[in-house]
């Protein structure tokens, strides 16, 4: 029993060596250095540089648009999230209140899943989240970040600015558990993944990652 | 052993699991902006300063000059271009405008330019959620509109698009390098 124990340990290790090794390969992320914040050249009425924390944007399908562009006649698309990409830049992202130095945020508080503007989702058709319907449509998602669960919110107050949640506006809510990546990534990172009932929508960030499942036909 | 067997087989799927992440999207060479008409629209909105309703959205993402020639070398003159990088750009009305005189509903579109020395074709298109302007077709056009080029002395590092007031509604900069254009939009 002891011997088969120390075998699965083993087992476990090689596979997070395994895993450790796959992730760093993509862990360098090309063109980090062009994407930092540049200078302002002109002297006109805009300043707009690159933001520090850009925004991405994401489909399920995933890569719709470049599917789009091979497959003439693809079928719509079903959610699109349009999020910012804050850097960990060496912080510690979520603490308790007792760690007040070098922290992003604290548990039990208001995050806005990203940075600048609220992170926007849109579904294409209808959907189900924690077993409620989600009516086809635009939505914003915020988090409040708890030790191992993330609280995901949706809620209708569009086109806001994400530090400031209007919470009677608040539509669904789901709490999801954290597991920890053996790496750390960077970039607050979120993707979409096909699953059995619909989508799962990754969230990762540091050593955490989340998965919010989403069902639909 | 079961449960040893078990044990391998789940590693064996997760291993799938994990490969399948890592695809973990880096940080675009060319990072996605949005801007908004009114300008700054998120930020009023939760300062409650609204004072007008909101009209236009574009969302593109943002090449970087980099040193090169842009206009005439790295986009040739007379060519549909994405107007940014990336995914094409979209520009949402959250109601009716006009543009060029011609109606435009409230809803999504995609954008295109197509530069040349001394105005630009501004592009208005129907075919939403795609990348590029490698599939672009002219049939799904709105509208077009020709845009004179404003040069510039200073050069601007990072393509920008951003909605300044006019006494008509709207004119969306379009500026990169040293070529600014101004699309009006009436509403």
């Amino acid at each position: 029993m002891l011997a088969k124990k120390r075998f699965s340990i083993v087992v476990f290790l090689f596979s997070l060596a395994l895993f450790t090794a796959c992730r760093q390969k993509t862990n360098t992320v090309p063109g980090e250095t062009q994407t930092m914040r540049i200078p302002v050249s002109v002297n006109d009425s805009i300043t707009l540089s690159i933001d520090k924390s850009p925004m991405d944007m994401i489909y399920f399908p995933d890569d719709y648009p470049k599917q789009k562009m091979l497959t003439p006649d693809l079928a719509n698309p079903v959610a699109r999230v349009i999020y910012s990409r804050p850097q960990k830049n060496g912080r510690i992202i979520f603490a308790d209140s007792s760690i007040t130095q070098n922290v992003i945020q604290q548990y039990g508080q208001d995050w806005r899943l990203g940075a600048n503007e609220a992170t926007e989702i849109e579904f294409f058709k209808d959907v189900a989240i924690n077993g409620k319907k989600i009516a086809a449509g635009r939505y914003i998602m915020y988090c409040i970040p708890y030790p191992g669960k993330w609280k995901i919110i949706f809620n209708e107050n569009l086109y806001s600015w994400g530090l400031h949640i209007d919470k009677t506006k608040d539509i669904a809510e789901i709490e999801l558990p954290v597991t920890k990546n053996n790496i750390q990534i960077e970039y607050f990172t979120m993707l979409f993944q096909k699953s059995a009932y619909g989508c799962n929508l990754l969230m990762a960030w540091g050593d955490m990652k989340v998965v919010l499942p989403v069902t639909f036909n | 052993m079961k449960f040893l067997i078990l044990q391998i087989t789940f590693l064996c799927f997760s291993f799938m699991n994990l490969q399948a992440q890592t695809v973990l999207p880096p940080l675009d060479k060319s990072p996605m902006d949005m801007s908004y008409y009114p300008d700054q629209y998120p930020v009023l909105k939760i300062q409650d300063k609204i004072t007008e309703p909101l009209v236009a959205r574009v969302i593109y993402s943002r090449p970087q000059k980099n040193g090169r020639v842009i206009f005439g070398e790295l986009l040739e003159y007379g060519k549909v271009w994405r107007l940014g990088a990336n995914e094409a750009t979209e520009i949402e009305f959250y109601s009716d405008v006009k543009i060029n005189d011609i109606k435009v509903k409230k809803g999504r579109y995609t954008m295109y330019g197509i530069p040349n020395i001394e105005k630009w074709t501004i592009i208005i298109n129907k075919e939403t959620d795609t990348w590029g302007s490698f599939k672009y077709d002219e049939k799904n056009d709105l509208l077009r509109m020709d845009v004179p080029v404003q040069k510039q002395t200073a050069i601007r590092e990072e393509f920008v698009m951003v909605f300044e007031k006019t006494e008509t509604g709207a004119g969306l900069i379009i500026a990169w390098d040293d070529v600014k254009l101004n699309l009006p939009i009436v509403f």
